[in-house]
């Protein structure tokens, strides 16, 4: 059901509670004195956390369509709204402990980052061709400012200088897609885009669309061939803000790219909860070999990193491969696996980040040679890191093997043998650089032998991440069922 | 050949703009080689000159523009927008009533929280 500008209003609470916290922090910044006080933090987390309370209370069903049908607000929208909300409060967490950050203005650091965080929850639920560029760009354009936040920095610099060009080029090759889309239909409604392409038949242009789109999405999840800028980006940023980009516009872009692809490009079989596609376009094909290509070249490419945020954006972006797996056939259970496996990745990879700014903290390096020792100067920060670094690999006994079970099971069970083969060589290449910071880190001998206590602070804040990562890979089912109940999108 | 000529569809409505097309093409790309071919070349120190007539350039074209006039434009824009919205809304005033006025607050009240903070920043001051 489509709901007027004014009903849709109580539906539209998060993101209100998003912008009223934005504009306070404004007001904040115009009238504080002290730039380095921790009020904007404290004030940006009690927003976020009011966001995500909302977002737990919102309806999940029926399936309804806000603001004439801009935005959607269904079980796959409120999934990755309470997704990103978290990862925000965790970056919250994390850019209070970092060094880095603490020199530069930080009520304008949180503006950005929640105008980020309104831009994802927009980007997950919008189902409007022209709204969801809008809420790209919400999420692009204070990414670009938070990746160059360290001014005096070069590498920040040059992080957000590529992250421009490269963003502006993909984001301008996808709203061209989108203009071909609307030529071709006459309509900036995804689902009503979905309805005439299945009717009429003019494969090329749809074929061109489709691949401009690809190219805007792919962007934003980072995907091989358009990962370019991720490893520049992810090394200059600041640390918190390399962990923000890897896993919350990560997540925002999976789900627009499902979105858009369910509503466009499929159709809701009779059959509840199964998706038909309308086009005659290979997708698992073309997906799969995408699929592939990403997680193989990061996995490389990861093997002969030296600084650890280097390695962890390979790694990232072999992971996005990973995710993909799931979105290669289209089917309800693939993409369960994918919100399953965003779930667990957002645990591990920002446990990794958040002990990399610990140790960053520390010993003013990143460089993987300088974590020697580690295990005896920092044991709670070392055998943390270990474990999210086995979850990532995709070990048993944690919860990053749940996930990546998820993932094959389905790839194996449609018949994709090969592209499951290729994804086990890939763990076990993974494997190899991961355990190689767990080496340096327990087997190397320190450089320096001064001990490296952690505050009480962000050993809670370790904890918090590490007994999701330990747990879910026990005791995974209720997450697994939030997950298959949040697939259902809206569709009519 | 004779396979192809008879696959062609004469009698399209759009057959004729590929003639079009064709030698629109032809003629454009053709005169420019022609008169390479065909026009006399006699070169001297005014053709070389960056424009045959007009003024002489005096310094280089790239200055460096200071970056207040983006900010100024950027505002500018911003706040051209607001009273594009408040035209509408000022000619429907008494039919929207109370909800429009309120409305139409709202959104002035966000405008000027960002009018605030670019004054405070010294957006505004040319100095």
């Amino acid at each position: 059901m489509h709901l007027g500008n004014l009903a849709s209003l109580t539906l539209f609470l998060p993101e209100i509670a998003v912008t009223a916290t934005i504009l306070l922090l404004i007001l904040v910044h115009v009238a504080g004195k002290n730039r380095q006080s921790a009020a904007p933090a404290l004030l940006s987390l009690a927003g976020v956390g009011t966001a995500l309370l909302l977002v737990a209370l919102q309806p999940a069903s029926p399936a309804r369509s806000l603001f004439e049908g801009m935005v959607a607000l269904d079980g796959f929208a409120i999934f990755f709204k309470a997704l990103t909300a978290l990862a925000t409060i965790v970056v919250i967490f994390m850019s209070m402990e970092s060094r880095e950050l603490a020199s530069r203005s930080q009520t304008e650091y949180y503006i950005f980052l929640l105008s980020v965080l309104l831009g994802m929850f927009l980007l997950a639920a919008s189902t409007d061709i022209v709204m969801l560029y809008l809420a790209l760009e919400l999420v692009s354009i204070p990414s670009y400012l938070l990746a160059g936040y360290i001014k005096g920095r070069e590498s920040s610099t040059e992080a957000a200088m590529k992250y421009v060009v490269y963003g502006a080029t993909a984001s301008g090759v996808m709203i061209y897609g989108f203009s071909f889309l609307y030529g071709l239909t006459g309509t900036t409604q995804m689902a009503e885009i979905g309805r005439a392409l299945a009717a009429g038949k003019a494969p090329l242009p749809v074929y061109l669309a489709s691949v401009m789109v690809t190219v805007g999405f792919g962007f934003k999840i980072a995907a091989v061939p358009f990962h370019m800028w991720s490893p520049d980006v992810y090394e200059g940023a600041p640390t918190p803000i390399t962990a923000y980009l890897s896993v919350g516009p990560k997540a925002a872009g999976f789900a627009v790219l499902v979105r858009f692809f369910y509503t466009v490009f499929a159709t809701p079989d009779a059959v509840a909860g199964t998706w038909k596609l309308s086009q005659s376009v290979d997708w698992p094909m073309l997906f799969g070999i995408l699929s592939a290509v990403t997680m193989s070249v990061g996995n490389l490419i990861a093997i002969n990193q030296k600084n650890v945020k280097r390695l962890l954006a390979y790694s990232s972006i072999a992971h996005a491969g990973y995710m993909l797996m799931g979105f290669v056939l289209l089917t309800p259970v693939g993409l369960k696996a994918i919100l399953f496996y965003l779930v667990v990745y957002l645990f591990m990879n920002l446990g990794a980040f958040y002990v990399v700014i610990l140790v960053a903290n520390g010993t003013n390096s990143e460089e993987i040679a300088d974590y020697s020792g580690l295990g005896s100067r920092a044991p709670f920060a070392a055998i943390s890191l270990a474990i999210f670094l086995f979850a990532l690999t995709g070990i048993p006994p944690f919860s990053g093997f749940i996930g990546k079970v998820y993932l094959f099971a389905e790839v194996i069970n449609r018949g994709v043998y090969w592209l499951a083969v290729v994804a086990a060589l890939n763990s076990v290449v993974s494997l190899y650089y991961y355990a190689r910071i767990v080496k340096v880190m327990f087997l190397e001998d320190p450089k320096e032998t001064t001990e490296m206590p952690v505050q009480a602070f962000p050993r809670a804040v370790i904890s918090l991440l590490a007994i999701p990562t330990l747990l879910l890979g026990i005791y995974w089912e209720p997450v697994a069922r939030v997950a298959a109940n949040s697939v259902r999108l809206l569709a009519f | 050949m004779l396979n192809f000529v008879s696959s062609i569809d004469f009698s399209n409505p759009y057959f004729s703009v590929l003639i079009l097309l064709v030698i629109a093409i032809a003629m454009s790309v053709g005169f420019v080689f022609l008169s390479q071919a065909l026009g006399p070349k006699r070169y001297d120190r005014v053709k070389y000159s960056v424009y045959e007539c007009g003024v002489e350039p005096f310094t280089s074209a790239s200055v460096r523009i200071s970056v207040k006039f983006y900010l100024i434009a950027l505002l500018f824009i911003l706040f051209d927008l607001e009273t594009a919205f408040l035209y509408p809304w000022a000619v429907l005033f008494r039919q929207l009533g109370w909800f429009g006025f309120i409305e139409m607050a709202i959104f002035i009240l966000i405008l000027l929280a960002g009018l605030v903070y670019a004054w405070k920043k010294g957006a505004l001051d040319w100095q």
